[in-house]
């Protein structure tokens, strides 16, 4: 037994007095013959790895036409497509489904995957970033916090930031837009006309949907493998009677009660969140960004790998949260999705079931980054920031449109009021 | 007719003024908007398991479901079973 006023020191390999080794070291040598084999082969197996997405032949900045070279590119409306506007080439851009076989796999995830362009968001990692323009040599600076592509200023050279930079700004992946502003604006202007009449009068006179712009959003795709268990009570009616005479009758229930367990075991896939910490706060009383939760799904799967001339005059979002700060609403939507599944087991209980308990185990999750296209309107009523937003894939609307008060109160007690002189008039003819 | 029927009735009034007031101001405002993810995502579940024992009866109530049903409302959160690993 070692002396309490001399404690031992710390020698081996594992004291925290110790620098930690460098990655990839283990401190035994696996070429050393005296390693026994199963040692050896599980020393040089392969590190686990994030799925690497960087588009490689892009991290310069420069996205050139294959045919030209020209370097500006745009998407053609409404089409998954680039087209060089010099020569006119068209050409695809890879699916992330197949290229990162993300659309398979999900019985089998285990740990949490995050994809390159999902990692963490260094804190230090500036919003501003300065590319020098592989044409001229310019210096050109980016604010990534709402922007993915510049013109150099001197040669008119187009670059976009396409390298995987550590501030969140680059996603995985992107789904281009593929509604035409002409019909986002159509939506908007009928979404607005079906909710006139009580619309606050600013608003009505400031109207112009033509304002409206096309912005990427940040968000997760999630794929995961859990368990879930549920439990709680469930009654069956037994017995259904009345007692007392005329009005004054009363209806009784006689029912079982039972003690009910469920358990689940399921994958989702391509669950998304929100990324931005300002569009994940749903809090109705003090933002509309819940129009915007509305607007979803997307139809991810034809998501195709980074490129940042698919963002030519629209603008973005930088993505602010790490897959940590997430995981709690990961795992608060996956119980809510098998609350969802259980209930059709629990179909015998005429009189309900009141769940007490729940609990979920999530074997593994998939994260991949991806920007996501959204028409957005907004008005600010003085009080809160109104948003009317259109899917920029399937055309879903949804809208949040400013109410002028007093009209919609006047008329309500207008209402009211006729209903009760309806009633008092039948209390006195009945009398 | 009772006292209790004769309040009831004069309460359709309020009541109707407070409910057009509510229903106009979310068909407007849609505040109870909100992505469905429970039946929108593509969810692959194997069949649900689990068991079922009588512990008791609730008889003589006045109330037509159980108290605090909550089988729809699925993003009501219970208590958590702590064994989870989530």
């Amino acid at each position: 037994m070692s002396d309490a006023n001399n404690p031992p020191k710390f020698t081996g390999p594992g004291s925290p007095r110790d620098v930690p080794p460098q990655p990839g070291d283990h401190g035994i040598d696996p070429y050393n013959s005296a390693v026994p084999a199963p040692i050896r082969e599980e020393l040089l197996k392969p590190d686990p790895v994030a799925l690497e997405t960087s588009a490689k032949e892009l991290k310069d900045g420069t996205n050139q036409c294959p045919q030209c070279g020209a370097t500006d590119i745009r998407q053609k409306p409404g089409t998954d497509l680039l087209i060089c506007a010099f020569c006119r080439h068209e050409w695809q851009g890879q699916r992330v489904e197949e290229e990162f076989g993300l659309g398979e796999g999900q019985d089998q995830l285990e740990g949490t995957i995050i994809a390159s362009g999902a990692r963490d968001i260094a804190a230090d990692e500036a919003v501003l970033r300065t590319f020098k323009c592989n044409c001229c040599g310019a210096e050109v600076t980016i604010n990534t916090e709402s922007e993915m592509t510049a013109r150099c200023h001197w040669c008119r050279n187009v670059f976009g930031v396409n390298q995987q930079v550590a501030n969140g700004a680059v996603p995985d992946a992107v789904l281009p837009f593929h509604i035409k502003k002409d019909d986002a604006i159509a939506r908007i202007r009928q979404f607005v006309d079906k909710r006139r009449f009580f619309a606050l009068k600013a608003f009505k006179e400031e109207f112009t949907p033509e304002n409206v712009i096309p912005v990427y959003l940040p968000y997760m795709i999630v794929d995961g493998k859990a368990s879930a268990v549920v439990a709680g009570k469930g009654e069956i009616e037994t017995r259904r009677y009345t007692r007392g005479e005329g009005n004054s009758k009363t209806t009784y229930y006689d029912a079982d009660v039972y003690q009910v367990d469920r358990q689940v075991d399921f994958t989702v896939d391509d669950l998304p969140l929100e990324s931005s910490s300002e569009r994940a706060n749903l809090n109705t009383n003090t933002n509309t960004n819940n129009i915007i939760n509305t607007i979803q799904p997307f139809d991810t799967k034809n998501a195709v790998k980074w490129n940042a001339s698919y963002l030519r005059g629209c603008s973005s979002e930088k993505r602010d949260l790490d897959v940590e700060n997430m995981k709690p609403r990961l795992v608060d939507q996956l119980l809510s999705i098998a609350r969802a599944r259980v209930e059709g087991s629990v179909n015998r209980y005429g009189r309900g079931v009141r769940w007490e308990k729940e609990g979920l185990k999530v074997h593994g999750s998939r994260w991949v980054s991806m920007f996501l296209p959204v028409w957005l309107y907004s008005y600010w009523d003085g009080n809160m920031l109104h948003y009317i937003a259109v899917n920029g894939r399937t055309g879903e609307t949804m809208g949040s449109v400013p109410i002028q008060q007093w009209k919609l109160i006047l008329v309500s007690l207008t209402a009211g009021t006729f209903l009760e002189g309806l009633v008092i008039w039948g209390m006195v003819v009945s009398s | 007719m009772s006292d209790d029927g004769s309040l009831a009735l004069l309460l359709v009034g309020p009541a109707g003024g407070i409910g057009l007031y509510w229903a106009l101001y979310r068909y407007y405002r849609n505040t109870d908007k909100s992505h469905a993810f429970e039946r929108e995502s593509k969810v692959d579940a194997k069949p649900v398991t689990g068991t079922d024992i009588k512990v008791g009866t609730n008889n003589g109530t006045r109330e037509s479901s159980i108290k605090g049903n909550n089988v729809s409302d699925y993003r009501e959160r219970v208590e958590r079973i702590r064994s989870d690993s989530s």
